[in-house]
Protein backbone atom coordinates (compact mmCIF):
# COMPACT_ATOMS: atom_id res chain seq x y z
CA UNK A 1 0.00 0.00 0.00
CA UNK A 2 2.91 2.59 0.38
CA UNK A 3 6.48 2.85 -0.35
CA UNK A 4 6.42 -0.09 -2.38
CA UNK A 5 9.38 -0.12 -5.35
CA UNK A 6 6.62 -0.27 -8.06
CA UNK A 7 5.06 2.42 -7.34
CA UNK A 8 4.74 5.54 -9.66
CA UNK A 9 3.76 7.85 -7.25
CA UNK A 10 5.06 7.71 -3.76
CA UNK A 11 4.42 9.71 -1.30
CA UNK A 12 7.19 9.53 2.02
CA UNK A 13 6.33 11.68 5.32
CA UNK A 14 5.33 14.80 3.62
CA UNK A 15 4.52 17.57 5.05
CA UNK A 16 2.90 20.62 2.68
CA UNK A 17 1.81 24.28 3.70
CA UNK A 18 0.95 27.29 1.92
CA UNK A 19 3.22 30.48 2.31
CA UNK A 20 2.05 32.47 5.25
CA UNK A 21 -0.40 29.55 6.32
CA UNK A 22 -0.45 28.97 10.07
CA UNK A 23 -0.82 25.07 9.81
CA UNK A 24 0.28 22.77 7.75
CA UNK A 25 -2.28 21.45 5.37
CA UNK A 26 -0.82 18.07 4.38
CA UNK A 27 0.73 16.46 8.16
CA UNK A 28 2.70 13.63 7.39
CA UNK A 29 1.07 11.88 4.38
CA UNK A 30 3.25 8.76 3.26
CA UNK A 31 1.17 7.11 -0.14
CA UNK A 32 2.03 4.62 -2.40
CA UNK A 33 0.52 4.52 -5.96
CA UNK A 34 0.84 1.70 -8.38
CA UNK A 35 0.38 1.53 -11.95
CA UNK A 36 -3.09 1.26 -13.25
CA UNK A 37 -4.44 1.99 -9.80
CA UNK A 38 -8.00 4.01 -9.86
CA UNK A 39 -8.01 6.32 -6.45
CA UNK A 40 -10.85 8.08 -5.23
CA UNK A 41 -9.47 10.67 -2.66
CA UNK A 42 -12.59 11.80 -0.54
CA UNK A 43 -13.43 13.75 3.42
CA UNK A 44 -14.88 16.98 4.30
CA UNK A 45 -14.22 20.22 2.83
CA UNK A 46 -10.91 21.72 3.72
CA UNK A 47 -9.23 18.17 4.35
CA UNK A 48 -6.58 19.05 1.90
CA UNK A 49 -7.50 16.66 -0.98
CA UNK A 50 -6.72 19.25 -3.47
CA UNK A 51 -3.62 20.19 -1.60
CA UNK A 52 -2.65 16.73 -2.22
CA UNK A 53 -3.08 16.54 -5.68
CA UNK A 54 -1.05 20.26 -5.79
CA UNK A 55 2.03 18.89 -4.08
CA UNK A 56 1.83 15.72 -6.03
CA UNK A 57 1.86 17.79 -9.22
CA UNK A 58 4.87 19.45 -7.32
CA UNK A 59 3.01 22.95 -7.38
CA UNK A 60 3.00 23.52 -3.53
CA UNK A 61 6.51 23.79 -1.81
CA UNK A 62 6.63 20.61 0.53
CA UNK A 63 8.49 21.62 3.75
CA UNK A 64 9.52 18.00 4.73
CA UNK A 65 9.60 14.59 2.95
CA UNK A 66 9.58 13.20 -0.57
CA UNK A 67 7.10 13.37 -3.43
CA UNK A 68 8.59 10.91 -6.31
CA UNK A 69 6.08 10.61 -9.60
CA UNK A 70 7.51 8.80 -12.55
CA UNK A 71 11.29 8.52 -11.07
CA UNK A 72 10.99 12.53 -10.75
CA UNK A 73 11.36 14.45 -6.97
CA UNK A 74 9.00 16.91 -8.29
CA UNK A 75 10.69 19.53 -5.55
CA UNK A 76 13.98 19.30 -7.68
CA UNK A 77 12.72 18.89 -11.08
CA UNK A 78 9.41 19.59 -10.97
CA UNK A 79 8.80 20.44 -14.78
CA UNK A 80 10.02 17.16 -15.83
CA UNK A 81 7.66 15.70 -13.52
CA UNK A 82 4.86 17.59 -14.97
CA UNK A 83 5.44 16.88 -18.35
CA UNK A 84 4.22 13.07 -17.58
CA UNK A 85 1.54 14.49 -15.43
CA UNK A 86 -2.42 15.59 -16.45
CA UNK A 87 -3.80 17.22 -13.96
CA UNK A 88 -7.53 18.56 -14.48
CA UNK A 89 -8.26 21.77 -11.96
CA UNK A 90 -11.12 22.29 -10.55
CA UNK A 91 -12.07 25.74 -10.41
CA UNK A 92 -11.13 27.93 -13.63
CA UNK A 93 -13.03 30.79 -15.12
CA UNK A 94 -12.85 31.31 -18.78
CA UNK A 95 -14.09 34.99 -20.11
CA UNK A 96 -16.62 34.65 -22.98
CA UNK A 97 -13.91 36.01 -25.50
CA UNK A 98 -10.92 34.45 -24.75
CA UNK A 99 -9.03 34.50 -28.08
CA UNK A 100 -8.35 30.42 -28.15
CA UNK A 101 -10.38 27.95 -29.22
CA UNK A 102 -11.25 24.67 -28.11
CA UNK A 103 -9.00 22.63 -30.58
CA UNK A 104 -6.09 25.37 -29.41
CA UNK A 105 -6.64 25.13 -25.83
CA UNK A 106 -6.20 21.17 -26.37
CA UNK A 107 -3.14 21.32 -27.46
CA UNK A 108 -1.49 23.83 -25.23
CA UNK A 109 -1.71 20.16 -22.79
CA UNK A 110 1.26 18.34 -25.23
CA UNK A 111 3.45 22.39 -25.20
CA UNK A 112 5.44 20.69 -22.50
CA UNK A 113 6.55 17.70 -24.22
CA UNK A 114 7.09 19.63 -27.49
CA UNK A 115 9.90 21.63 -25.93
CA UNK A 116 11.40 24.68 -25.98
CA UNK A 117 12.00 25.87 -29.86
CA UNK A 118 9.91 23.34 -30.96
CA UNK A 119 6.60 23.82 -33.43
CA UNK A 120 3.63 21.23 -32.92
CA UNK A 121 4.17 17.86 -35.30
CA UNK A 122 1.18 15.96 -37.17
CA UNK A 123 1.51 13.62 -34.60
CA UNK A 124 0.59 16.24 -31.79
CA UNK A 125 -2.72 17.24 -33.81
CA UNK A 126 -3.48 13.34 -33.85
CA UNK A 127 -3.59 12.81 -30.58
CA UNK A 128 -5.12 16.26 -30.21
CA UNK A 129 -7.84 15.54 -32.81
CA UNK A 130 -8.35 11.99 -30.91
CA UNK A 131 -8.38 13.51 -27.09
CA UNK A 132 -11.06 15.89 -28.48
CA UNK A 133 -13.01 12.73 -30.73
CA UNK A 134 -12.93 10.87 -27.55
CA UNK A 135 -14.81 13.98 -25.48
CA UNK A 136 -17.22 14.17 -28.15
CA UNK A 137 -15.78 17.45 -28.30
CA UNK A 138 -15.56 17.49 -32.36
CA UNK A 139 -17.94 19.72 -33.32
CA UNK A 140 -17.09 22.64 -31.13
CA UNK A 141 -13.71 22.26 -32.47
CA UNK A 142 -13.29 25.68 -33.58
CA UNK A 143 -15.19 27.23 -31.23
CA UNK A 144 -13.97 29.57 -28.41
CA UNK A 145 -13.55 28.14 -24.96
CA UNK A 146 -15.18 31.13 -23.21
CA UNK A 147 -18.51 30.40 -25.17
CA UNK A 148 -19.07 27.08 -23.85
CA UNK A 149 -20.84 25.78 -20.96
CA UNK A 150 -18.95 24.90 -17.55
CA UNK A 151 -19.28 21.55 -18.20
CA UNK A 152 -18.36 21.44 -21.52
CA UNK A 153 -15.44 23.88 -20.78
CA UNK A 154 -14.77 20.82 -17.86
CA UNK A 155 -14.76 18.21 -20.58
CA UNK A 156 -12.25 20.39 -23.14
CA UNK A 157 -9.63 20.65 -19.69
CA UNK A 158 -10.02 16.92 -19.28
CA UNK A 159 -9.11 16.48 -23.74
CA UNK A 160 -6.33 18.65 -23.14
CA UNK A 161 -4.81 16.31 -20.51
CA UNK A 162 -5.62 13.43 -22.60
CA UNK A 163 -3.88 14.57 -25.08
CA UNK A 164 -0.75 15.20 -23.16
CA UNK A 165 -0.59 11.02 -22.98
CA UNK A 166 0.08 11.76 -19.23
CA UNK A 167 1.95 8.76 -16.94
CA UNK A 168 -0.35 9.82 -14.28
CA UNK A 169 -3.74 11.49 -14.45
CA UNK A 170 -4.82 13.60 -11.29
CA UNK A 171 -8.94 15.34 -11.52
CA UNK A 172 -10.11 17.70 -9.06
CA UNK A 173 -13.86 16.99 -8.77
CA UNK A 174 -13.74 16.09 -12.89
CA UNK A 175 -17.73 15.49 -12.36
CA UNK A 176 -18.57 18.28 -10.90
CA UNK A 177 -20.20 20.75 -13.81
CA UNK A 178 -21.31 17.39 -15.97
CA UNK A 179 -24.69 15.74 -16.40
CA UNK A 180 -25.54 12.11 -15.62
CA UNK A 181 -24.90 10.99 -18.82
CA UNK A 182 -21.67 12.36 -19.07
CA UNK A 183 -20.50 11.56 -16.15
CA UNK A 184 -20.86 8.21 -17.12
CA UNK A 185 -19.00 8.48 -20.03
CA UNK A 186 -16.23 10.03 -18.51
CA UNK A 187 -15.72 7.76 -15.91
CA UNK A 188 -15.69 4.92 -18.81
CA UNK A 189 -13.12 6.90 -20.13
CA UNK A 190 -10.73 7.06 -17.11
CA UNK A 191 -11.70 3.21 -15.95
CA UNK A 192 -9.91 2.72 -19.79
CA UNK A 193 -7.23 5.09 -18.74
CA UNK A 194 -6.27 3.47 -15.28
CA UNK A 195 -6.97 -0.17 -17.47
CA UNK A 196 -3.99 0.88 -19.73
CA UNK A 197 -2.04 0.82 -16.64
CA UNK A 198 -2.02 4.96 -15.94
CA UNK A 199 -2.91 5.79 -12.25
CA UNK A 200 -5.89 7.54 -12.11
CA UNK A 201 -6.56 9.75 -8.89
CA UNK A 202 -9.76 11.64 -8.68
CA UNK A 203 -10.95 13.99 -5.77
CA UNK A 204 -14.52 14.02 -5.86
CA UNK A 205 -17.69 14.24 -3.65
CA UNK A 206 -20.03 12.49 -6.74
CA UNK A 207 -19.84 8.69 -6.05
CA UNK A 208 -22.55 7.74 -8.13
CA UNK A 209 -20.59 7.26 -11.14
CA UNK A 210 -17.19 5.50 -10.59
CA UNK A 211 -16.28 2.73 -12.70
CA UNK A 212 -17.25 -1.24 -12.04
CA UNK A 213 -13.78 -1.65 -11.22
CA UNK A 214 -11.58 -2.20 -7.52
CA UNK A 215 -11.25 1.43 -6.28
CA UNK A 216 -8.88 2.40 -3.96
CA UNK A 217 -10.27 4.66 -1.71
CA UNK A 218 -8.04 7.31 0.49
CA UNK A 219 -9.93 9.17 2.68
CA UNK A 220 -8.61 12.92 4.03
CA UNK A 221 -9.18 14.58 7.26
CA UNK A 222 -7.37 17.75 8.75
CA UNK A 223 -4.56 17.05 5.93
CA UNK A 224 -4.08 13.91 6.97
CA UNK A 225 -5.13 10.04 5.90
CA UNK A 226 -7.29 8.73 8.08
CA UNK A 227 -8.17 5.38 5.33
CA UNK A 228 -6.90 3.95 2.62
CA UNK A 229 -8.03 0.61 1.64
CA UNK A 230 -9.56 -1.21 -1.46
CA UNK A 231 -13.17 -0.85 -2.13
CA UNK A 232 -15.67 -1.90 -4.94
CA UNK A 233 -17.55 1.71 -5.98
CA UNK A 234 -20.94 0.86 -4.74
CA UNK A 235 -19.05 0.95 -1.29
CA UNK A 236 -16.85 4.37 -1.69
CA UNK A 237 -19.53 6.92 -0.44
CA UNK A 238 -20.61 4.45 2.79
CA UNK A 239 -16.84 4.61 3.64
CA UNK A 240 -16.20 7.98 3.07
CA UNK A 241 -18.90 8.90 4.83
CA UNK A 242 -18.33 6.74 7.75
CA UNK A 243 -14.16 7.40 8.06
CA UNK A 244 -15.36 11.25 7.86
CA UNK A 245 -17.95 10.88 10.66
CA UNK A 246 -15.88 8.38 12.72
CA UNK A 247 -12.60 10.90 12.66
CA UNK B 1 16.08 54.68 -42.73
CA UNK B 2 13.29 55.94 -44.49
CA UNK B 3 15.12 59.02 -45.78
CA UNK B 4 14.12 57.81 -49.16
CA UNK B 5 10.63 57.99 -48.42
CA UNK B 6 10.43 61.33 -46.74
CA UNK B 7 12.85 63.87 -47.56
CA UNK B 8 12.17 65.96 -44.92
CA UNK B 9 14.72 65.11 -41.99
CA UNK B 10 12.71 66.22 -38.91
CA UNK B 11 9.47 64.70 -40.62
CA UNK B 12 11.54 61.58 -41.48
CA UNK B 13 12.38 61.31 -38.07
CA UNK B 14 9.19 61.72 -36.33
CA UNK B 15 7.66 59.09 -38.66
CA UNK B 16 10.66 56.45 -37.88
CA UNK B 17 10.52 57.18 -33.96
CA UNK B 18 6.61 56.95 -34.24
CA UNK B 19 6.93 53.51 -36.48
CA UNK B 20 9.25 51.51 -34.41
CA UNK B 21 8.23 52.76 -30.61
CA UNK B 22 4.10 51.86 -31.69
CA UNK B 23 5.42 48.79 -33.50
CA UNK B 24 6.54 47.51 -30.49
CA UNK B 25 4.45 48.64 -27.71
CA UNK B 26 1.01 47.43 -29.50
CA UNK B 27 2.66 43.73 -30.14
CA UNK B 28 3.19 43.78 -26.13
CA UNK B 29 -0.11 45.48 -25.47
CA UNK B 30 -2.02 42.19 -26.93
CA UNK B 31 0.01 40.34 -24.34
CA UNK B 32 -0.61 43.47 -21.87
CA UNK B 33 -4.19 43.32 -22.20
CA UNK B 34 -4.68 39.34 -22.83
CA UNK B 35 -2.78 39.01 -19.09
CA UNK B 36 -4.69 41.86 -17.38
CA UNK B 37 -1.56 43.11 -16.45
CA UNK B 38 -2.62 46.82 -17.86
CA UNK B 39 -1.09 48.34 -14.84
CA UNK B 40 2.65 47.46 -16.62
CA UNK B 41 2.25 50.74 -18.01
CA UNK B 42 1.74 53.73 -15.76
CA UNK B 43 4.07 51.36 -13.21
CA UNK B 44 6.61 51.10 -16.19
CA UNK B 45 6.59 54.84 -17.29
CA UNK B 46 7.11 55.86 -13.74
CA UNK B 47 9.89 53.46 -12.99
CA UNK B 48 11.17 55.00 -16.22
CA UNK B 49 10.46 58.94 -14.60
CA UNK B 50 11.63 57.92 -11.53
CA UNK B 51 15.25 56.86 -13.01
CA UNK B 52 15.51 59.71 -15.09
CA UNK B 53 15.21 61.60 -12.16
CA UNK B 54 17.58 60.06 -10.14
CA UNK B 55 20.23 59.65 -13.01
CA UNK B 56 19.71 63.83 -13.43
CA UNK B 57 20.53 64.28 -9.99
CA UNK B 58 23.57 62.01 -9.39
CA UNK B 59 24.77 63.69 -13.01
CA UNK B 60 24.06 60.89 -15.20
CA UNK B 61 22.39 60.61 -18.92
CA UNK B 62 18.36 60.70 -18.31
CA UNK B 63 17.61 58.07 -20.95
CA UNK B 64 20.10 55.10 -19.54
CA UNK B 65 19.11 55.65 -16.05
CA UNK B 66 15.16 54.97 -17.42
CA UNK B 67 16.30 52.41 -18.98
CA UNK B 68 18.00 50.59 -15.92
CA UNK B 69 15.63 51.65 -13.33
CA UNK B 70 12.58 50.51 -15.64
CA UNK B 71 15.06 46.58 -16.17
CA UNK B 72 15.44 46.65 -12.44
CA UNK B 73 11.34 46.91 -11.79
CA UNK B 74 10.88 44.68 -14.15
CA UNK B 75 12.87 41.84 -12.36
CA UNK B 76 11.40 42.99 -9.11
CA UNK B 77 7.65 42.55 -10.59
CA UNK B 78 7.68 39.26 -10.72
CA UNK B 79 8.98 37.68 -7.94
CA UNK B 80 7.68 40.78 -5.62
CA UNK B 81 3.73 39.24 -6.69
CA UNK B 82 4.70 36.01 -6.25
CA UNK B 83 6.31 36.26 -2.80
CA UNK B 84 3.28 38.76 -1.57
CA UNK B 85 0.81 36.13 -3.10
CA UNK B 86 -0.84 39.28 -4.38
CA UNK B 87 -2.39 39.93 -8.27
CA UNK B 88 -0.24 41.40 -10.15
CA UNK B 89 -1.75 44.28 -10.91
CA UNK B 90 -1.61 44.75 -7.03
CA UNK B 91 2.08 44.86 -6.76
CA UNK B 92 2.16 47.33 -9.95
CA UNK B 93 -0.25 49.89 -7.93
CA UNK B 94 2.62 49.39 -4.64
CA UNK B 95 5.00 49.66 -7.21
CA UNK B 96 3.58 52.75 -9.25
CA UNK B 97 3.40 54.65 -5.91
CA UNK B 98 6.63 54.08 -4.86
CA UNK B 99 8.11 54.98 -8.41
CA UNK B 100 6.43 58.48 -8.42
CA UNK B 101 7.37 59.08 -4.85
CA UNK B 102 11.33 58.61 -5.91
CA UNK B 103 10.83 61.02 -8.98
CA UNK B 104 9.08 63.94 -6.77
CA UNK B 105 11.79 62.90 -4.23
CA UNK B 106 14.45 63.63 -6.40
CA UNK B 107 13.03 66.39 -8.50
CA UNK B 108 12.13 68.59 -5.56
CA UNK B 109 15.59 67.84 -4.27
CA UNK B 110 16.96 68.69 -7.09
CA UNK B 111 15.19 72.13 -7.30
CA UNK B 112 15.72 72.57 -3.68
CA UNK B 113 19.95 72.17 -4.58
CA UNK B 114 19.48 74.87 -7.40
CA UNK B 115 20.57 71.79 -9.86
CA UNK B 116 17.14 72.20 -12.07
CA UNK B 117 15.14 69.38 -13.68
CA UNK B 118 12.76 69.36 -16.83
CA UNK B 119 10.53 66.92 -16.05
CA UNK B 120 8.59 67.89 -19.06
CA UNK B 121 10.78 65.78 -21.59
CA UNK B 122 9.82 62.80 -19.66
CA UNK B 123 6.13 63.45 -18.72
CA UNK B 124 5.21 64.53 -22.26
CA UNK B 125 7.78 63.47 -24.70
CA UNK B 126 8.92 65.21 -27.59
CA UNK B 127 8.92 63.22 -31.03
CA UNK B 128 11.43 65.35 -32.78
CA UNK B 129 14.10 65.36 -30.06
CA UNK B 130 15.08 62.10 -30.36
CA UNK B 131 19.20 61.23 -31.50
CA UNK B 132 19.52 58.56 -34.76
CA UNK B 133 20.85 56.37 -32.20
CA UNK B 134 17.28 55.96 -29.63
CA UNK B 135 15.86 55.37 -33.39
CA UNK B 136 17.89 52.85 -34.15
CA UNK B 137 17.50 51.30 -30.64
CA UNK B 138 13.58 51.20 -30.81
CA UNK B 139 14.30 49.36 -33.95
CA UNK B 140 16.23 47.00 -32.36
CA UNK B 141 13.90 46.41 -29.50
CA UNK B 142 10.88 46.08 -31.93
CA UNK B 143 12.76 43.61 -33.80
CA UNK B 144 13.57 41.48 -30.86
CA UNK B 145 10.05 41.93 -29.21
CA UNK B 146 9.02 40.23 -32.88
CA UNK B 147 12.08 37.54 -32.30
CA UNK B 148 11.18 36.74 -29.03
CA UNK B 149 7.31 36.11 -29.82
CA UNK B 150 8.04 33.89 -32.75
CA UNK B 151 10.43 31.93 -31.31
CA UNK B 152 8.24 31.82 -27.96
CA UNK B 153 5.09 31.68 -29.12
CA UNK B 154 3.65 28.48 -28.18
CA UNK B 155 4.36 29.11 -24.26
CA UNK B 156 3.40 32.63 -24.44
CA UNK B 157 -0.06 31.82 -26.10
CA UNK B 158 -0.23 29.31 -22.57
CA UNK B 159 0.47 31.68 -20.38
CA UNK B 160 -1.70 34.13 -21.81
CA UNK B 161 -4.39 31.93 -21.56
CA UNK B 162 -3.60 30.21 -18.30
CA UNK B 163 -0.49 30.42 -16.03
CA UNK B 164 -1.22 27.86 -14.11
CA UNK B 165 -2.06 25.34 -16.69
CA UNK B 166 0.69 26.05 -18.92
CA UNK B 167 2.85 25.54 -15.86
CA UNK B 168 0.97 21.84 -15.45
CA UNK B 169 1.61 21.18 -19.05
CA UNK B 170 5.04 21.08 -17.87
CA UNK B 171 6.08 24.66 -19.43
CA UNK B 172 8.98 26.76 -17.55
CA UNK B 173 6.56 29.80 -16.84
CA UNK B 174 9.02 32.20 -15.29
CA UNK B 175 11.40 32.51 -17.69
CA UNK B 176 9.07 33.47 -20.03
CA UNK B 177 7.16 35.60 -17.89
CA UNK B 178 10.11 37.81 -16.82
CA UNK B 179 11.37 37.74 -20.19
CA UNK B 180 8.20 39.23 -21.52
CA UNK B 181 8.07 41.96 -18.32
CA UNK B 182 11.79 42.79 -19.29
CA UNK B 183 10.87 43.57 -22.96
CA UNK B 184 8.02 45.43 -21.78
CA UNK B 185 10.54 47.87 -19.62
CA UNK B 186 12.79 48.53 -21.95
CA UNK B 187 10.32 49.23 -24.45
CA UNK B 188 8.62 51.52 -22.02
CA UNK B 189 12.00 53.50 -21.35
CA UNK B 190 12.86 53.98 -24.63
CA UNK B 191 9.42 54.96 -25.86
CA UNK B 192 9.10 57.43 -23.01
CA UNK B 193 11.09 60.34 -24.87
CA UNK B 194 8.95 60.00 -28.03
CA UNK B 195 5.17 60.74 -26.30
CA UNK B 196 6.08 60.37 -22.55
CA UNK B 197 5.21 58.51 -19.09
CA UNK B 198 1.32 60.46 -19.14
CA UNK B 199 0.57 59.31 -22.94
CA UNK B 200 2.22 55.79 -23.38
CA UNK B 201 -0.03 54.26 -21.22
CA UNK B 202 -2.84 54.76 -24.84
CA UNK B 203 -0.33 52.85 -26.64
CA UNK B 204 0.85 49.96 -24.46
CA UNK B 205 -3.33 49.17 -24.33
CA UNK B 206 -5.28 51.03 -26.90
CA UNK B 207 -4.33 49.29 -30.12
CA UNK B 208 -4.70 45.38 -28.58
CA UNK B 209 -8.03 47.03 -27.33
CA UNK B 210 -9.09 48.19 -30.65
CA UNK B 211 -8.11 44.91 -32.55
CA UNK B 212 -10.45 42.98 -29.86
CA UNK B 213 -13.22 44.37 -30.84
CA UNK B 214 -12.70 42.53 -34.40
CA UNK B 215 -10.36 39.70 -33.46
CA UNK B 216 -11.32 35.88 -32.05
CA UNK B 217 -7.54 34.82 -32.06
CA UNK B 218 -4.34 35.99 -30.68
CA UNK B 219 -2.91 35.49 -33.61
CA UNK B 220 -5.15 37.85 -35.32
CA UNK B 221 -4.89 40.13 -32.76
CA UNK B 222 -0.76 40.06 -33.03
CA UNK B 223 -1.21 40.69 -36.67
CA UNK B 224 -4.10 43.83 -36.48
CA UNK B 225 -2.86 45.60 -32.94
CA UNK B 226 0.68 46.80 -34.38
CA UNK B 227 -0.63 47.63 -37.94
CA UNK B 228 -3.32 49.93 -36.68
CA UNK B 229 -0.90 51.22 -34.31
CA UNK B 230 1.75 51.82 -37.36
CA UNK B 231 -1.12 53.35 -39.16
CA UNK B 232 -2.41 55.64 -36.52
CA UNK B 233 0.72 56.79 -35.01
CA UNK B 234 2.38 57.28 -38.87
CA UNK B 235 -0.60 59.50 -39.50
CA UNK B 236 0.06 61.17 -36.25
CA UNK B 237 3.18 62.29 -36.53
CA UNK B 238 2.94 63.43 -39.91
CA UNK B 239 -0.30 65.17 -39.43
CA UNK B 240 1.49 67.01 -36.33
CA UNK B 241 4.31 67.98 -37.99
CA UNK B 242 2.20 69.32 -40.96
CA UNK B 243 0.44 71.24 -38.92
CA UNK B 244 2.48 71.95 -35.74
CA UNK B 245 0.33 70.28 -33.44
CA UNK B 246 1.74 68.07 -30.25
CA UNK B 247 2.00 64.82 -31.86
CA UNK B 248 1.97 62.82 -29.01
CA UNK B 249 -1.57 63.76 -27.54
CA UNK B 250 -2.68 64.22 -31.30
CA UNK B 251 -1.83 60.20 -32.04
CA UNK B 252 -3.37 59.43 -28.35
CA UNK B 253 -6.69 61.15 -29.41
CA UNK B 254 -7.13 59.40 -32.91
CA UNK B 255 -6.68 56.11 -30.77
CA UNK B 256 -8.89 56.96 -28.25
CA UNK B 257 -11.68 57.94 -31.44
CA UNK B 258 -11.12 54.25 -32.96
CA UNK B 259 -11.58 52.77 -29.69
CA UNK B 260 -15.09 54.45 -29.11
CA UNK B 261 -15.91 54.02 -33.30
CA UNK B 262 -14.68 50.12 -32.63
CA UNK B 263 -16.52 49.36 -29.64
CA UNK B 264 -19.69 50.96 -31.92
CA UNK B 265 -19.49 48.57 -34.51
CA UNK B 266 -17.60 45.85 -33.23
CA UNK B 267 -19.25 42.60 -34.03
CA UNK B 268 -19.03 40.97 -30.43
CA UNK B 269 -21.89 43.20 -29.22
CA UNK B 270 -24.12 41.73 -32.27
CA UNK B 271 -27.31 40.31 -30.10
CA UNK B 272 -28.66 37.32 -33.06
CA UNK B 273 -32.27 36.80 -31.82
CA UNK B 274 -34.05 33.36 -33.92
CA UNK B 275 -37.96 34.60 -33.82
CA UNK B 276 -39.25 30.47 -34.31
Amino acid sequence: MTGGSDDIIQLEKVWTTYEGADLPVIKDVTLGIKPGEFVVIGGPNGAGKTTLLETIAGLLPVVDGTVQVCGHDVMKDGCAARKKIGYVIQNFDFHPYTPFTVEEVVLMGRFGKIGWLKRHSSRDMDKVTSAIHQLGLTLMQKNQIGKLSGGQQQKVLIAQNLAKEPEVLLLDEPFSNLDMITREEVSRLLCQIADAGIPVLIVSHAFDALPDRDIRVVVMQHGEIILNQLSHPSEVGNLVRTASVAA
Amino acid sequence: MLEFLIPNNVMCHAVEAMLFASLGCALLSVLITQMNISSIGFTMSHAAFAGGSVGAFFGYAVLPSAVIVSILTAFLMGPLSDRTRMHTDTTLGVLFGTMMAVAIFFIALMQGTGKGFDASSLLYGNVISLYREEIYALAVMSALIIIFLVIFYKEITAIVFHKRLAEIAGIRVKPVYYGILFLISVMVALSIPIVGGLLLYVWLVTPAAIAYQFCNTMRNMFIMAPVIAVIVSVAGAIWGIMYSLPVGPLTAVIFSGLFIGAVAVSPKRKVVFHNH
